[in-house]
């Protein structure tokens, strides 16, 4: 059941979608603040519920590529995460809850939970709570330039965005969205001395799940540390209602069987 | 006097039966007192080494709340700083300020976690004096991208002298950042802490942390000695408190909580849930970073007590069985003594003499034994980039035993003798000089 909750994020979207495309191209600067918008609001799925396949390949140089595999399911408008492990063979069943700032593990070989919180998760990690958040584009930066270009055969809009605090992991973006579309191609990642951190590319390959356009893949190449990069697929994506079992300790110990 | 005389002329006249008694407490007390000795300069050695890592005895923090309640750690004007230290009147050898910052250090295809520490060297001259290198040196710090490693970190980077690495972290807010640093300079493996002697110029430091012109992490004063370290800072806390916002001084074993320890402060960040506004100031010592190293210096008191107890134990044992045979082998000079008018008293305190002249020479011997050690130990200098140089004194590893307690040790091995030959002492003062005399061995 789709909420008034959702239904209003869907008109603004929508409304921000048109009033970009709506925009004169070359008589005057596209309206970008709306383009944002429009990105940020195709990867938010509101009050829906959404599952999906995750599976990450990394490559180090001089090692041998590792394989994860995770099922997904989210529930945003209660804030609550479940995710299970099912590659590699070494951590298969092992899984996570997150309700709100709680997290509740599960371990399949002792067939025991543990719990922790966010902040100790952050405070033992080297995470930041920023990097825990959803990134908006519209709301943490402004367009600092923007010019016209190609990336292979797609037109796209190069902006570089500048954060509007100090919070945000990273200072400057450098994005490459499709003219025709509301969706990223490339995405640069900059330090606040301006070196190039990574590129996360997009590659036209969508899932359409629910009116929205999704990413089937994502290649994140790390820039500091040559030959190191990590793709990941997403997979049976999909938006239909889950059982509230899902989002329980419970789910955890039968999805590791 | 007469009887003390005959009791040094009994222990004589059995020359390797109190040869072996005397030397099996002289060997306990040799080794209590070797552990006593380190035990008690542990702590010194520690603590002085660790203020020279740190670069001072007390340690002055600034907290500020983000809009979003972060806590930053970030020392802006330390103008009342430096008002409180010079009303306070604290001897204070130097002032440092420094910047710590952990992140991954990048070279070619090799990386490394390390903490840096930003330091201003044209302040720090102390630092040039106890920091060695075995490569490059501290002129070419001059260049403000200049960086220092250990040898370890070094290795792992397969970095040479002039290299220049990537150094990757995240500000003081949680935005990320990449510093570009040329390796200068090489310090030795010192082992565990090898990981904390990374060293940057503290300008270019506090600038990758995204901190103004001046402004740093931690403010230390360093002091000339160990000596009123904590009275020192009470006085600097009680004088910051009229001046600022200043939070409660608190030691981490009263706090009960490891995560948030002055130690766990030092290393990892304040991990406060409380909020205020504009700067917060909290005032640290070295006792209170180091109250988790207190415990191993009671621990090895504990050791050294056991030892004591169980090595006594084991002479007590000896001590009875030697007494009780003595008496046997002595009963009919007992039983003439008792019969030319020795009194019972008089029987068993020739007995506890002997024990006690015993226990005495024994302990004489073991601390004579013991400070010969001790000295030819710490006559060996083990350098400055030993791996155990945290417990060494300039190199030397150093042994300190107060007067007290080698009287303590003298005074229990004494007891504990004793009391072992208090038992034979009494069956001998017991016996009839008839009944004695006529017992044939």
């Amino acid at each position: 059941m789709i909420s008034v909750i959702s239904v209003r994020r869907m008109a603004i979207a929508l409304v921000a979608l048109a009033a970009f495309t709506s925009a004169p191209l070359f008589a005057e600067a596209p309206d970008f603040k709306a383009l944002l918008k429009a990105v940020d609001a195709n990867g938010d799925f509101g009050t829906r519920d959404y599952s999906a396949v995750f599976t990450i390949v990394t490559q180090k140089p001089q090692e041998k590529d590792t394989v994860m595999q995770i099922k997904l399911f989210r529930r945003d408008e209660r804030d609550q995460v479940v995710w299970i492990i099912l590659k590699p063979d070494a951590q298969k069943g092992q899984g996570f809850l997150k309700v709100e700032d709680n997290i509740w593990m599960y371990d399949p070989e002792s067939g025991k939970y543990s719990h922790s919180t966010m902040k100790e998760q952050i405070q033992n990690s080297k995470a930041k709570s920023s990097d825990l958040k959803r990134a908006s584009y519209a709301e943490d930066y402004d367009i600092a330039a923007w010019e016209e270009g190609m990336l292979g055969k797609y037109p796209v809009y190069v902006l570089s965005l500048k954060a509007k605090n100090n919070e945000v992991s990273y200072p400057t973006l450098k994005l490459s969205v499709r003219t025709d579309k509301p969706l990223v191609l490339k995405e640069e990642d900059y330090s606040l001395s301006d070196r190039l951190m990574r590129t996360v590319l997009y590659p036209p390959k969508y899932i359409e799940v629910a009116g929205r356009t999704v990413y089937s893949q994502i290649l994140i190449q790390d820039e500091l540390n040559k030959g190191e990069k990590s793709q990941l697929t997403i997979s049976d994506v999909s938006v239909a209602n889950l059982p509230d079992a899902t989002f329980s300790k419970a789910f955890l110990g039968q999805s590791s069987r | 006097m007469a009887l003390a005389s005959i009791a040094l002329k009994n222990l004589r006249r059995q020359k390797k039966r109190s040869f072996l008694l005397g030397g099996a407490i002289a060997f306990g007390v040799l080794i209590v007192m070797i552990i006593d000795g380190f035990a008690g300069a542990f702590m010194q050695n520690v603590s002085e080494n660790f203020a020279n890592i740190a670069a001072g005895h007390i340690f002055v923090e600034g907290s500020e709340k983000s809009a979003s309640g972060k806590t930053l750690s970030v020392i802006r004007d330390d103008t009342i700083l430096m008002e409180v230290l010079k009303k306070t009147g604290i001897p204070a050898k130097y002032v440092s300020k420094r910047s710590t910052a952990r992140g991954t250090l990048i070279f070619e295809s090799k990386k490394t976690t390390v903490a840096i520490q930003g330091v201003d060297f044209s302040r720090e001259s102390y630092l040039r004096e106890r920091l060695i290198l075995v490569q490059g040196s501290f002129d070419a710090m001059s260049d403000r991208q200049g960086l220092i490693l250990s040898e370890p970190t070094a290795r792992k980077l397969n970095a040479q002298i002039g290299d220049r690495l990537l150094f990757q972290l995240t500000t003081l807010t949680g935005q990320q950042n990449v510093g570009e640093m040329v390796l200068v300079a090489i310090s030795p493996d010192n082992g565990l802490l090898s990981g904390f002697s990374s060293y940057a110029n503290l300008s270019y430091m506090s600038e990758l942390l995204d901190m103004g012109d001046g402004e740093y992490m931690n403010f230390g004063i360093y002091l000339p000695s160990l000596a009123g370290m904590d009275r020192y800072a009470d006085e600097f806390y009680t004088e910051l408190k009229t001046r600022a916002n200043v939070k409660e001084r608190k030691k981490s074993v009263e706090a009960g909580d490891s995560a948030a320890s002055p130690m766990a402060r030092f290393f990892g960040g304040d991990t406060d849930k409380e909020t205020w506004s504009g700067v917060r100031y909290s005032v640290s010592t070295l006792n209170d970073l180091l109250s988790s190293v207190k415990q191993i210096v009671n621990v090895l008191n504990g050791v050294s007590l056991a030892v004591l107890l169980v090595l006594f134990l084991i002479i007590m044992v000896g001590i009875l069985n030697t007494f009780r045979m003595t008496m046997y082998e002595r009963i009919r000079e007992i039983g003439t003594m008792r019969a030319l008018g020795m009194q019972r008293p008089q029987v068993r305190n020739l007995f506890l003499l002997e024990a006690l002249f015993l226990a005495l020479a024994g302990a004489i011997v073991g601390i004579a034994a013991a400070a010969l050690v001790m000295a030819i130990l710490s006559a060996f200098n083990l350098g400055l980039n030993s791996p155990i140089f945290m417990l060494l004194r300039n190199g030397h590893l150093s042994f300190k035993v107060p007067v007290w307690q080698a009287v303590e040790n003298i005074a229990i091995i004494a007891a504990l003798t004793l009391l072992a030959a208090l038992l034979p002492a009494r069956s001998a003062a017991r016996l009839e000089p008839a009944q004695a005399l006529r017992t044939t061995k």
